[in-house]
């Protein structure tokens, strides 16, 4: 009688058992990161449609962050600036750059422009700006050292849990109102002067409840 | 206290299985369910594939700033500004909220005398209305697209050959209003064209009322009611409290005069005397159940007893009508003569118009005039008249009308059939149309051009009483619309011009020229010209014969047959159709049938089965054949406990044909059993009962709480002996088997409803549904028990069948602090916060629905389907970008409005002050024109939610099962004569046990 089936058949059940063996581990692993916060957007940095240097602008000149994200402070979202705050200085400045062909097409045709959103929270997620600065909480501590990026990209992973750490123990990244775009600013290393700091800022108790950021 | 039996539906009440069948499960039979033959195999294997089509990647989203800033513009903060929304001759001043330019949220303008800060529905759904995504996008000629200025240059040459004889051939037909501009307007056309004919008309105004009151006082007059002053109110055949355009007004008049806050104090005494079961009959101390013909004979004994009782009157003897006590009558008279001056009578639109000339001789007599109610001149004013549309539809027939222009009304659905105005218009050899649709009149038209919205357009309008504001839009019109002002404008000067021009001319010589600009900025920015209100009248005396006049009719509507009588009531919700495509109002329970998306036809229970009409059931209806004047429609009947026997009922505004995808073919049209020769009130009826039965969804047991001591209440006497009443004597101590969570911070949220003060008018509903985004789910999911609103409003039925009274109760979520959802989520998807509100995290819910089976309230609400997927593109701008739209599989139910809470507590810290009570407000609340709901700070002494929630009065719902609710309730109120509470019923009025 002819074998029914191929010799190769014989390895099945030791693959089936090492496939048996092996998958849920995969499966495992596969959600243990995909689902976690580890498994975030860090390191995304998209390319925007003019190549504009925060390193340059913040970092060697120094401009405020508020000078262009001028609603920061009072909403809940800090804007993208108008083409029109670009055109302020570059009607004078760097006229003729192909770099900001597209902010001049903008700034002439009436389109806007279209910049492409780096720090991007879940939309049943409500963050408010205007509250974090009112804290202390400076830009530096979310949005990492944009002075020093040509091109902007995501830092910390901007999770839950890393909100949570934050708003369970706010102490660490407080610092005075007047130094939260201060990108260079350290805590003062006297123990009474940092508490001294921490005091003229009040009290602060963020919310750790769902209904504060989720509604 | 007296605790009268309280029951949802007849059904109900008769133990119906399939109703016993609907309560025990916590959702309705086949609640799970698709909404069509897809199975759950293949709704898995769609949902799959859209899953991996979207695939696990980050979408890009893209930033798009302005070019150029507009000024004060910040994003994420919403701004606000007063407008008001015009309707009719009555206008109603608005705070409206946009984001990022788009308007999504109406609240009333406290400064504005017609709102004083509350709202009703049909405000609330002015947003929905705005971006309803099947408004009127182009000019149309003939029916193909054309521009505004193809039409512009049509009615130059058109307005040319019509001057050449004075406008012999052109006729304008518009709907009522009461706004300076247009009026300014119309007196130029009238000047540019003095042959033309100009009708008003609109289907459901209140031409009988203003014919009374000018056959009483010999000039056209326009009354305004203050019941705040009042301390007796008798509505005859008068629903003042939901169907009155001025029902806002009459709501915050009402809840002020009745509201007590200590047993010492005694609030209004409210007697109706009506046919239907309206809301305003529910809310009386004393109802009288009597057909609306009979209303007359009522009102002549009424009379007769008055002056037999001294009041100065010149009234002929005459007795009550069949079924109503002379003890009645004497109660009723004795307490209207002891308030002299505080006393009210209010007559309703349907009644004769001998009837409102007796209304003004009775509260002239009784020294109210001036006080409770005033009356003041009609300016910039026009009244509408069905006798004038009759002329005009002749004049068409005839063919003398070349042209006619049709400015926002919709004759060729509404028009008394008798009319055949469809057929005549076609006679005309234009006909213009301005509408927000592309409606039945629309179809008649060779030009039809898209009206723009009050909130895209600039308007101007005077309340009643003669207040004038601005109508301020906020947003360009969305399809470029123009407003009945520009057309008008055009018309009148054959100039095209902005909206803008042409309303500030006409506020030119009122502000003066000197400070033109600033005085017009205040305008805008209060909403109104504070100090330019129309003097009350002295009114003029009543003529002696009004009252013999009345005797008359009262002996030509009462002596009729004793078949039945019909009448026609404008829809509380949808009005005479115009609202139909609004479908936050369709899915809108009625006050009294819970019924949504129809409107069947509503008779007493015991002329039902008189005519033979099936058991009532929860969910059918058998259907009739009514027969009127000759004319003949079918509809599904149901019982109303409580009616007037022999009273039909016919719910205007349904069966469109050409609404939108929302309204067509919703309900019946019952503008099909409508003649002139009885507009209102058609005797004489029959009906047939038919067949077949036809599926209705009404919301009455949904959310029911099983015959519990739910709406508690006493009459005044009982309050005084027992303020405490409200309470159990007996309730055993509770105790909980959990460690109870200790709440430290402040604020801690809490909310009173005074249901002492609501009068179930549904504001609260569709405030909520605007500021949470509540999506709307359909008749047949409704049918399912699906309805999605955070915001209920349970309507119990009280005492016997037949005379039955009606209370209300508006249900959110308890925010228990023991709350029973929390204990049984597997999920923890949700949880307390600090601030003490049961908050719901949509994100974590897994959608097992344990939640919703475990909540005793029933006001949980499970996402059986994706209802947000198809929204039309500008229906999402409606959309509060501040609440988050839930998605298929999750459960929602009411937030307290966190969104508001988190905004206060942090407009507040930023400002580096303490939150303030009010600082806060829900959006029900806001919206409540009774200001029976009332949110705030339990933890802050002062707060006005603190000191309701120490009243006596107050309890909580369920309070047995230690929920600890946060939302409590202040026991309903009544104040019965005591003249009429020793005799029992006074005829057939219910309220008192």
């Amino acid at each position: 009688m002819a074998q029914v089936f191929p010799r190769a058949i014989n390895k099945l059940p030791l693959i089936l058992g090492a496939v048996g063996a092996l998958a849920p581990a995969v499966a495992g692993a596969f959600v243990w990161y995909y689902f976690s916060p580890r498994y975030t957007d860090v390191g995304y940095q998209p390319t925007q449609p003019v190549p504009y240097s925060h390193k340059l602008h913040a970092g060697e000149f120094g401009i405020d962050c508020r000078y262009c994200h001028a609603s920061v402070e009072t909403s809940a979202v800090a804007n993208v600036p108008p083409t029109q705050v670009c055109m302020n200085c570059h009607k004078l400045v760097q006229r003729d750059s192909p770099k900001l062909e597209a902010l001049r097409v903008s700034a002439q045709s009436g389109q806007p422009m279209r910049w492409v959103r780096v720090h991007k929270l879940p939309d049943y997620a409500y963050f408010e700006h205007r509250a974090h600065l009112h804290a202390g909480i400076g830009c530096v501590s979310c949005h990492g050292h944009i002075e020093d990026m040509e091109t902007v990209g995501q830092v910390e992973p901007l999770s839950m849990s890393w909100c949570l750490d934050c708003h369970r123990n706010p102490t660490p990244h407080r610092r005075p109102r007047a130094e939260v775009t201060n990108m260079k600013w350290t805590p003062p290393r006297d123990p009474a002067a940092r508490q001294a700091q921490l005091e003229q800022l009040g009290p602060v108790r963020p919310p750790v409840d769902c209904s504060g950021c989720h509604r | 206290m007296t605790q009268l039996n309280q029951w949802r539906s007849l059904a109900g009440l008769r133990g119906d299985p399939q109703v016993e069948e609907f309560v025990k499960g916590e959702f309705a039979p086949g609640a799970d369910l698709p909404p069509d033959a897809t199975t759950r195999r293949e709704f898995m294997t769609l949902a799959g594939a859209s899953l991996s089509l979207a695939g696990c990647r980050r979408p890009v989203e893209h930033i798009v700033p302005f070019v150029e800033a507009p000024e004060h513009t910040l994003p994420g903060v919403p701004k606000r500004y007063a407008t008001t929304m015009p309707c009719g001759t009555s206008a109603y001043g608005l705070v409206v909220e946009s984001h990022e330019g788009h308007p999504t949220k109406i609240e009333g303008n406290e400064l504005h005398p017609a709102t004083l800060g509350s709202s009703n529905a049909r405000m609330q759904a002015a947003t929905l209305e705005l971006f309803d995504p099947d408004r009127s996008t182009h000019v149309l000629h003939k029916g193909e697209r054309a521009a505004w200025a193809d039409f512009v240059t049509a009615w130059k040459s058109l307005a040319a050959v019509h001057q050449q004889d004075g406008g012999a051939g052109l006729a304008v037909l518009a709907e009522p209003f009461a706004a300076p501009t247009l009026a300014r307007l119309a007196a130029a056309f009238k000047q540019a064209f003095p042959k033309a004919r100009w009708v008003t008309w609109e289907p459901t105004g209140e031409e009988h009322v203003h014919a009374g009151l000018e056959r009483a006082a010999g000039r056209p007059l326009v009354r305004v009611h203050d019941l705040s002053a009042a301390k007796v109110v008798l509505a005859l055949d008068s629903d003042f409290l939901l169907g009155d355009p001025e029902m806002v007004r009459h709501t915050r008049g009402l809840s002020q005069s009745r509201r007590v806050t200590s047993p010492d104090e005694t609030p209004v005494r409210l007697y109706a005397v009506e046919g239907l079961h309206s809301v305003t009959g529910a809310n009386a101390d004393h109802r009288l159940r009597l057909q609306s013909r009979l209303v007359p004979a009522f009102v002549a004994a009424l009379a007769s007893e008055l002056a037999h009782q001294g009041l100065a009157l010149a009234a002929p003897a005459a007795e009550p009508p069949p079924g109503v006590t002379p003890a009645f009558v004497k109660a009723l008279a004795a307490d209207l003569l002891a308030h002299r001056g505080a006393s009210l009578i209010i007559g309703g639109r349907r009644q004769p118009p001998a009837l409102h000339a007796a209304v003004y001789a009775l509260n002239a007599a009784l020294g109210n005039a001036g006080r409770t109610v005033s009356y003041h001149e009609p300016v910039d004013t026009t009244l509408p008249s069905t006798a004038a549309l009759g002329d005009l539809t002749r004049a068409l027939g005839q063919g003398e009308v070349k042209t006619l222009v049709v400015l926002g009304a919709n004759p060729a659905y509404a028009a008394p059939v008798d009319l055949g105005f469809a057929e005549a218009a076609k006679k005309a050899a234009e006909v213009v149309h301005v509408g927000l649709h592309v409606d039945e009149t629309a179809a008649l038209a060779s030009w039809h051009v898209p009206a723009a919205h009050f909130l895209e357009a600039w308007g101007d309008a005077r309340a009643a009483g003669g207040t004038p504001s601005v109508v301020q839009p906020l947003i360009l019109p969305l399809y470029g619309g123009k407003s009945a002002t520009e057309v008008l404008g055009l018309l009148a000067t054959g100039e095209d011009k902005p909206g803008y021009d042409l309303v500030r001319a006409t506020w030119q010589p009122v502000l003066g020229a000197a400070e033109f600009e600033k005085r017009w900025n205040r305008v805008l920015h209060d909403g109104l010209l504070a100090d330019a209100l129309l003097p009350a009248l002295a009114p003029p005396p009543a003529a002696a014969s009004l009252l013999e006049a009345l005797s008359a009719e009262a002996a030509r509507l009462g002596g009729a047959s004793a078949a039945l009588e019909l009448v026609f009531e404008p829809c509380p919700r949808i009005h005479d159709g115009r609202y139909a495509n609004l479908a936050w109002l369709q899915e809108l329970p009625d006050a009294m049938t819970k019924a949504v998306w129809d409107n069947p036809l509503l008779l007493s229970p015991k002329t039902a089965d008189a005519l033979g009409l099936a058991k009532e059931e929860d969910t059918f209806a058998q259907r009739v054949r009514v027969e009127v004047s000759g004319r003949s429609l079918e509809l599904p009947a149901i019982r109303v406990p409580g009616m007037a026997d022999g009273t039909l009922v016919a719910t205007l505004g349904y069966g469109r044909r050409a609404a939108g995808r929302v309204g067509n073919g919703v309900g019946i049209d019952t503008y099909a059993l409508r003649g002139s020769e009885a507009l209102d009130l058609a005797l004489g009826a029959t009906v047939k009962t038919l067949g077949a039965k036809v599926e209705l969804s009404r919301t009455q047991e949904h959310g029911s709480m099983e015959g519990r001591a739910i709406v508690r209440s006493a009459s005044v006497a009982e309050y005084r002996a027992d303020p405490n009443f409200a309470h159990d004597a007996h309730a055993p101590e509770l105790f909980s088997l959990w460690e109870e969570k200790k709440y430290t911070e402040s604020p801690q949220w809490g909310m009173t409803i005074d249901l002492a003060s609501c009068t179930g008018c549904n504001a609260c509903a569709v405030a909520c549904q605007s500021e949470n985004n509540v999506p709307v789910v359909g008749k047949e999911q409704v049918r399912r028990g699906r309805e999605m609103a955070w915001l209920r409003i349970d309507r119990y039925f009280e005492g016997e069948v037949e005379t039955a009274g009606a209370v209300f109760q508006p249900v959110p979520c308890m925010q228990c602090e023991n709350a029973p959802c929390e204990q049984v989520c597997p999920v923890a998807a949700t949880v307390h916060d600090e601030q003490g509100l049961n908050a719901m995290v949509y994100n974590r819910c897994i959608g097992t629905r344990y939640c919703s089976n475990n909540c005793p309230y029933k006001v949980r609400r499970f996402n059986f389907f994706n209802y947000t997927k198809d929204t039309p593109e500008s229906l999402k701008l409606a959309m509060n970008p501040d609440v988050t739209v839930r998605s298929r599989g999750v459960m929602e139910k009411c937030t307290y409005c966190v969104q508001r809470a988190n905004r206060g507590r942090l407009d507040a810290k930023l400002g580096d002050r303490k939150l303030k009570d009010g600082d806060v407000k829900t959006a029900c609340q806001q919206a409540c024109p009774a200001q029976a709901i009332v949110f705030g700070d339990i933890t802050d002494p002062d707060s006005q939610v603190s000191k309701l929630k120490r009243q006596p009065r107050n309890y909580s719902l369920l309070e047995e099962l230690n929920t600890k609710p946060r939302t409590t309730y202040l026991a309903r109120l009544r104040n019965p004569n005591p003249a009429l509470e020793a005799h029992a019923p006074a005829g057939k009025d219910a309220h008192h046990g």
